[in-house]
Order: structure tokens, then C-alpha cells, then sequence
């Protein structure tokens, strides 16, 4: 049981964007995967997470195939995401941005919702049990009735981690999670990753910070020019000519 | 005081009219459509309800239910081109929309009376049945934005990439919208036909699409009470002030150019945020402590 | 008989050249519906008409109507965009407060023409037809077509030929980028309004000429006939625009010819629908008109 990508392609006209990517992210584990500005990072997520076809290859969770599949199903495949730039609902309360998390969970028929049928109602209140039980989790309690819009940017990265736990996945997709963090901030964040796989979820962390992946991840992949140069432990990978020449090209040439 | 009340009593079945009509318009753009075809689907309920009275002798309410349907088959229909569609693409179809309805009316004419209008229709809804649909519409509102749907509808408007990585089916919710909106305009449609004896297919132009959406804008697109806020007042302001009524269209835009600029949630949305605000603050200020470790976590 | 009406077909789409490329402009440069266009229009229509009436030449009320209505043009940029701009919400937005702007500018034109049909004087066009090849063509419809063509042509040397064209398309591109290299974006979407507002406003008076029917309620159609027109031909291209104005005035003149009277309009629009649904991007924009709804 895991998320694989196998060979994996994504082609933009004669632009080869990814080029045969082949991933495993094991149940339990957090498993890295970076790679200079540019490298197609991005393009492997939006893939994955079905915000771009894919042109060629299999992309599964836990033996399922989601290749084709579009984003709302992958949720329900059991794969969730956080974002790269922050999204939060900035019109809705901290609470109510949780609450739409648990969506997948909510299985009152549309009739029952439309005329507010006690079933309806019944769900609605063990949701909100389930966020409040959430909020009080990272320590945000407090901030429940909040507009999210207000949050620093901190808690507003805590607020998508919660709101993506919500949907209780199996596998998690980590998109540069620490971005724009101190080291307390992002300590504390290292902490609940680790945590989180301790419990058996998989995690796939994109990362730039080359220190926090090695710290965290028994196990990374190394993308380049939209292919694989690398992988295995960050002791091994990092010290590889090539992906030292990768950095050292991509980041100061 | 009996004969003042009775005196404005047109004036507020026209609220309830308008306000029917209004949430139909605000479900949709709540759920992220950029939709303006309620007052095409309001056409669709009230020629389907008269028709089916005059011309078949359906009882009013079966008439009603039917023509309620009407609306949402045609709304589940079009929605299935509009979901392929995505902002002023949508805003330009439902336009194209209204103008082949309008022009269709006034060309099966056997049918509809053509531009002569549909006449003769019983009056058989008055101030009662307007102020218990209205009642049911409100309630239903609310519990439609406090359901999962609600929650859906909001995600999707704000945010689509998030809505669909928590699991929201975005064309799914947007179709449900749109068809419980077709279904209201439908219902609200009959409604004014069964209250004012005719029908003129111009009733349902663009002078009706302005109105409905100025209702909206005006009052809130995000609260319940938004579209009650905005179409008592613009219903209001030509009542008080005389010398508008005759300048209505230029109050419309006049107001529709300021809102949008100046107070881009609309006066009910905007008072409640700020209601919200002052409360948060002051809770804030009493439990400093709570907060303020709840900040450093 | 064919050939006659494909021929007026020709001369009403050149008008509606004049005013679907001024509309296109904006959304190109903008990504804005500007729903006043319709309004700017019809002002062009009377401002030439008070001023033919007041004893001017015709020649005078076209140059007027021109620059009045490119300076409305540009009014209604300031009072309803500029703003918007700067917010998140723009697009929606921007539909409203046009929508606004329209209502206010007829009901202006409604207090003045006091909601009364206004025409030119008879023989501000003298009555002359041409014949040949067994067609006849108007010395209205010359004037027609030589105004379109000028006018056009005009508009595609300043857009493509001069700097302040590379400005537009520069600011349309990214305007961040645009501003950095010292280009004034507010100064170019005024210039951008003006040209085309005063297009819409040469449309109107040509239009006016030609129906001889000038009253407050005029641009609404024509606004209509501008959605379809851009749908046919891209949002945001301006040859598209071109193009599709020809097809659709060449069409629309068949569709009177030949078709249920009753029936142009709905035929019109549920054309439009069909296209939207096969081929949003239409015969030549690049914008796409779908989402990215997950893969699909």
C-alpha cells in the first residue's frame, strides 16, 4: 500500500516537462522529493493531485489507480494536499474553514440537506465536534470564530494542515510547507510531521530547504530538468556529484 | 393606520415577489456561477404556470409545482454547457439565454400571446400565499448555506483548486445550485403570474435582470439576509423619495457604480462583518491571556 | 439576389467592426465586459444628430460624436474600473459597474431626446445609387464601408505601428512587468478607452445614418449583437473581431432574408450558445474559455 508514480510523463506540446518519474511514497514514512527552481516540482504535484493530465504513466494510491482521475476524487482516493501559496477561504471563519475539510465525511442525502432534515442537522453537529476537536489539537481554539483572511501567516499554514487532516488521508502531499517560517514555527511543524507518519499516514514532502528534508525523510528522490538524477537516503543522494551540480548550477549559475 | 398598511400592501407583495426572485439570483453566485439567467427562468415558470391554467385549466397549484419544475429541468439543462464555461463566458451564454427566451416567447405567440402577452389568468395568489412562500424560501436558504452544501457552495466560490482537493465535486454542487435556483425562479415566475391577472414577455428583460441583481448586490451575496436588505431598500427609495421613482434606472446605476466600488460586500454583508469584528475584538480583550498563548503556539 | 444581400450583409458588419473591435480592445487589454459600450454607442448617434440638427455638417457631427464618445469612453473608466482594478473581485465587478454606467448615460439621453425617436434630416445623405454588375449599392452604404475601412485602418497603425501600441500590448501582457520598464498603465488604458470608445461612438453615427433611428434604447442590441460578435471571434482578438463582424452581419442579413422573421434573434444567440459549447476560444482568441476543472 502506497502512492506510486510510474514513469511518468507530462508533455506541453514538444516541452517535456517530466520526463518517466518513478516515486514511491510508503505507507508510515516521510519521503522527500526536491530539486532546484524549475526542476518540475510543481508539474509532479499538480499531476498527482489531478490539476494537470497526465501524459503517459500510472499514478496509484494504495493499489488504486488515480492516473485519470479528477481532484475531488482524489480526495476521496485518500490523498490529501496542502498548497505551495496558502489558500484558505478568507471570507469564512477558522471553524468553517476546517469544517468544509471533513466534506468527504458528510454522506446525509441532498434532500436531507436542502429541507434541514435532522440528519442533516445531526452531521452538521458532529462536524463541528470533530473541528472544535481539531482546533483544540494545534491550539487554535481560541481563534475558532475568526475570519481566516485575518490569521498571521503561521496559523494559516496550520489552518490548511488541519483542514487537509479533516479528510483523515491516508497519504499527504506536502507542497513547500514550511515556506516563509522561523525555526520555532517550523520545528514545531517537523514534530507533527513525524507524528503523523508514526500514526502510518504517508507523507510526500516537496521541499526547497535541502536541511529541514534531510532531517525529516529517510528517503528522497532528486528531480532535475523534469527527470529523476537521484534517490535514496539524504546522506547518500546529497553527496552525489550530480545533484551537487544540480544545485550548485540551478541556484548560483 | 389600517388604510396607510393597506396602501403599501402592493408594495410589499412586490417585496416578496422580488425577494423570491433575488435569492434565486444569490444561491447561484453563492456557489461561484456567474449566472444572470433567473430572469429567463423566471419567464419559463410564469409562461409554464399561466399556460397551464388559462389555456389547460390546471389548478393554480399544481400549476405552481409544475411550473417550479419547469424551471429546474430547463436550469439542469442549461447547466450542462455552462459548467464547461467559466466566468464571463457564463455571464454572456445566460445572457443569450434570456434573449433566445424572450424571442421565443414572442414568437410562438398560439402559445404565449406573443407580444400581446398572456391575459386573463385568475388571480389566485395574494398577500398570504406570498408571505408563506416567502417564509419557506428564507428557511430554506438557511438551511441549504448551513448544510454541506452551503459549506460546498462557499469552498467552491472562493476557491475551486481547494474545494476539489477536499473531495467538493465542483460541477456536481454548481449544477445542484443552479437547478434549486431554476426551480425558485420557476416557482417565483408562477407566483407573479397567478398575482397580477397578465404577462408581457417584456416584464422578464433586462430591466427585471438589473433589478434582481442590483437586490443582490446591494444587500449581500454572502449573507442570508443580504437580498432582504437590498430589495426592501431599492423597493423603498422611490417610495420615500418621490422625485426618484421617476429616475429609478438612474438610481440603479448610480448605486450598482458605488456599491461595487466603494462597498463591494453590499450593506448587509458589510454591517455584519463588522458587528462580527467588534464582538471578536471584545472578546479578545476580555480573555487576553487565552488568546495570546493561543497566538504563540 | 443572394449576392445583393451578402453585399449589405458587408456593410452592416463593417459597422459592427467598428464597434465589436472597441469592445474586444478592452476585454484584450483589461479581461473587462465592458457592458456601456452599447451606451457609449448611441451617445456617437446623438451627439452627431444635436449637432446636424443644431445646423452643423455632418462631417462636424461625426468628428464630435467621435471624441465626445471616447471621452465618455474614458470617463467610464476611471469612474467604474480604475478602482476595481486593484481589487479581487474585478471581473464580476466590472460587469455590475458597467452595467451601471449604462443605465446612468440612457437615462441622460432619455431626459434629453425627452424618450422621443430622433432622425437625421432627410437629405443630410444625398439619395444616390450605383448600379453595377446588377447590383445596387447607396452612397450611404460607400460612405459606410469607406469610414469602416478608414477608421480600422487607422486604429491598426496606431495599435501595431506606433509606440504607444506596444505600450497597450505591452501593459496587456503584464502590466507589472510594463510598469517597471516606465510605461504609465493608467495613461494607456485611458488611450485605450478613448480609441475605443470613439469607434463605438463613429459606429453609432453610421448606424444612426443608416436606420435613421436614434433613440436611448438603440445600443442595447447592438451590445447583444457585440457578445456574439466576440464569441464568434475570440475574446480579446482583434482580428478575430474583424472577421466575425463580416460572418456574423453577412449572416445576420440572410437570416432576415430568409429565415421566420420571429425567429433571427433566437437563431442568432442559439449560434452563439453552439459555439461557446464547440469552440469557446472562438475563430481566433487564445483565451481559454473552459476551466481547468481538475484534468478536464
Amino acid at each position: 500500500m502506497s502512492l506510486t508514480l510510474q514513469n511518468v510523463s507530462k508533455r506541453f506540446g514538444g516541452v517535456v516537462a517530466s520526463d518517466s518519474v518513478n516515486i514511491t511514497v510508503p505507507k508510515g514514512k516521510i519521503t522527500g522529493l526536491i530539486g532546484p527552481n524549475g526542476a518540475g516540482k510543481t508539474t509532479i504535484v499538480n499531476m498527482i493531485t489531478g490539476m494537470l493530465a497526465v501524459s503517459d504513466g500510472q499514478i496509484s494510491v494504495g493499489g488504486r489507480d488515480i492516473t485519470h482521475a479528477s481532484a475531488d476524487e482524489i480526495c476521496r482516493a485518500r490523498l490529501a494536499r496542502t498548497f505551495q501559496n496558502i489558500r484558505i477561504l478568507p471570507d469564512n471563519s477558522v471553524l468553517e474553514n476546517i469544517l468544509i475539510g471533513f466534506h468527504r465525511h458528510e454522506k446525509c442525502s441532498t434532500l436531507a440537506a436542502i429541507l434541514g432534515l435532522p440528519s442533516a442537522r445531526r452531521e452538521s453537529e458532529k462536524i463541528v465536534k470533530m473541528a472544535e476537536e481539531l482546533l483544540q489539537r494545534f491550539g487554535m481554539s481560541a481563534l475558532a470564530d475568526f475570519p481566516a483572511g485575518g490569521l498571521s501567516y503561521g496559523h494559516q499554514r496550520k489552518l490548511e494542515m488541519m483542514r487537509a487532516l479533516a479528510s483523515e488521508p491516508e497519504f499527504m502531499l506536502l507542497d513547500e510547507p514550511i515556506a516563509g517560517m522561523n525555526d520555532v514555527e517550523s520545528d514545531s511543524l517537523a514534530e507533527l510531521f513525524q507524528e503523523l507518519a508514526s500514526t502510518g499516514m504517508g507523507i510526500l514532502l516537496i521541499e526547497h530547504n535541502i536541511r529541514f528534508v534531510s532531517k525529516l525523510c529517510e528517503y528522497i528522490y532528486v528531480l532535475d530538468g523534469g527527470r529523476l538524477i537521484a534517490e535514496g537516503a539524504p546522506t547518500v543522494v546529497l553527496r552525489d556529484p550530480e545533484v551537487m551540480a544540480a544545485y550548485i548550477g540551478g541556484e548560483h549559475a | 393606520m389600517t388604510n396607510i398598511l393597506l396602501g403599501y400592501q402592493p408594495l410589499f407583495d412586490l417585496f416578496l415577489l422580488h425577494l423570491g426572485m433575488a435569492y434565486s439570483q444569490w444561491l447561484v453566485l453563492r456557489a461561484g456561477v456567474f449566472s444572470l439567467a433567473t430572469a429567463g427562468l423566471a419567464a419559463v415558470g410564469a409562461y409554464t404556470g399561466g399556460i397551464l391554467v388559462v389555456s389547460l385549466g390546471f389548478p393554480a397549484p399544481v400549476a405552481l409545482l409544475l411550473a417550479g419544475l419547469a424551471g429546474g429541468i430547463v436550469a439542469l439543462g442549461l447547466s450542462i454547457p455552462l459548467a464547461r464555461l467559466r466566468g464571463v463566458y457564463q455571464a454572456i451564454a445566460t445572457v443569450a439565454f434570456i434573449q433566445i427566451v424572450l424571442s421565443l416567447n414572442i414568437y410562438a405567440s398560439g402559445l404565449t400571446g406573443g407580444p400581446q402577452g398572456l391575459n386573463g389568468i385568475p388571480k389566485t395568489v395574494g398577500t398570504v400565499t406570498l408571505l408563506i412562500a416567502g417564509i419557506l424560501t428564507v428557511y430554506l436558504m438557511y438551511t441549504i448555506t448551513n448544510s454541506r452544501l452551503g459549506r460546498a457552495f462557499d469552498a467552491i466560490r472562493q476557491n475551486e483548486a481547494v474545494a476539489a482537493s477536499l473531495g467538493v465535486s465542483i460541477v456536481r454542487h454548481q449544477t445542484l445550485a443552479f437547478i434549486i435556483s431554476g426551480a425558485l425562479a420557476g416557482v417565483y415566475g408562477a407566483l407573479e403570474a397567478f398575482h397580477s391577472y397578465a404577462l408581457a414577455p417584456s416584464q422578464f428583460g433586462f430591466t427585471f435582470l438589473i433589478s434582481i441583481l442590483a437586490y443582490v448586490v446591494l444587500g449581500g451575496r454572502n449573507t442570508i439576509i443580504g437580498p432582504i436588505v437590498g430589495t426592501a431598500i431599492l423597493l423603498l427609495l422611490p417610495e420615500i423619495a418621490r422625485p426618484l421613482a421617476e429616475a429609478r434606472m438612474l438610481v440603479y446605476g448610480l448605486l450598482l457604480i458605488l456599491v461595487i466600488n466603494y462597498l463591494p460586500h453590499g450593506i448587509a454583508d458589510t454591517l455584519i462583518e463588522r458587528a462580527r469584528a467588534r464582538r471578536l475584538s471584545a472578546r479578545l480583550a476580555k480573555s487576553d491571556s487565552v488568546a495570546t498563548t493561543a497566538t504563540r503556539n | 439576389m443572394l449576392l445583393q444581400q451578402l453585399l449589405n450583409g458587408l456593410v452592416v458588419g463593417g459597422v459592427y467592426a467598428l464597434f465589436a473591435v472597441g469592445f474586444n480592445l478592452i476585454f484584450g487589454i483589461q479581461r473587462f465586459l465592458n457592458l456601456a459600450h452599447g451606451a457609449v454607442f448611441m451617445t456617437g448617434a446623438f451627439v452627431a444628430y444635436y449637432t446636424v440638427e443644431a445646423g452643423g455638417p455632418l462631417i462636424l457631427g461625426f468628428l464630435a460624436a467621435i471624441i465626445i464618445s471616447g471621452l465618455l469612453s474614458v470617463l467610464i473608466e476611471i469612474v467604474c474600473f480604475r478602482r476595481l482594478r486593484k481589487s479581487g473581485d474585478a471581473e464580476f465587478g466590472a460587469i455590475l459597474s458597467s452595467m451601471g454606467a449604462s443605465l446612468v448615460i440612457m437615462t441622460v439621453w432619455q431626459w434629453i431626446s425627452k424618450t422621443q425617436v430622433v432622425r437625421f434630416p432627410f437629405d443630410t445623405v444625398p439619395v444616390v445609387i450605383f448600379r453595377f454588375w446588377g447590383l445596387r449599392v447607396s452612397l450611404l452604404q460607400v460612405i459606410m464601408m469607406v469610414a469602416a475601412v478608414v477608421i480600422v485602418m487607422i486604429m491598426a497603425w496606431f495599435l501595431y505601428r506606433t509606440s504607444f501600441g506596444r505600450q497597450v500590448r505591452a501593459v496587456t501582457d503584464n502590466e507589472k512587468a510594463a510598469t517597471l520598464v516606465g510605461v504609465n498603465p493608467n495613461r494607456t488604458y485611458s488611450l485605450t478607452y478613448f480609441i475605443s470608445g470613439a469607434l463605438a461612438g463613429a459606429a453609432g453615427v453610421l448606424v444612426g445614418l443608416a436606420f435613421n433611428n436614434i433613440n436611448y434604447m438603440m445600443g442595447e442590441p447592438y451590445l447583444l449583437f457585440g457578445f456574439a460578435i466576440i464569441i464568434l471571434g475570440g475574446l480579446g482578438s482583434i482580428p478575430g473581431a474583424l472577421l466575425a463582424s463580416l460572418i456574423f452581419g453577412m449572416g445576420q442579413t440572410l437570416a432576415i432574408a430568409y429565415l421566420p422573421s420571429g425567429l433571427t434573434t433566437a437563431f442568432i444567440f442559439s449560434a452563439m450558445f453552439l459555439i461557446l459549447l464547440v469552440k469557446p476560444t472562438g475563430l481566433m482568441g487564445r483565451e481559454e474559455a473552459g476551466i481547468l476543472r481538475g484534468r478536464r
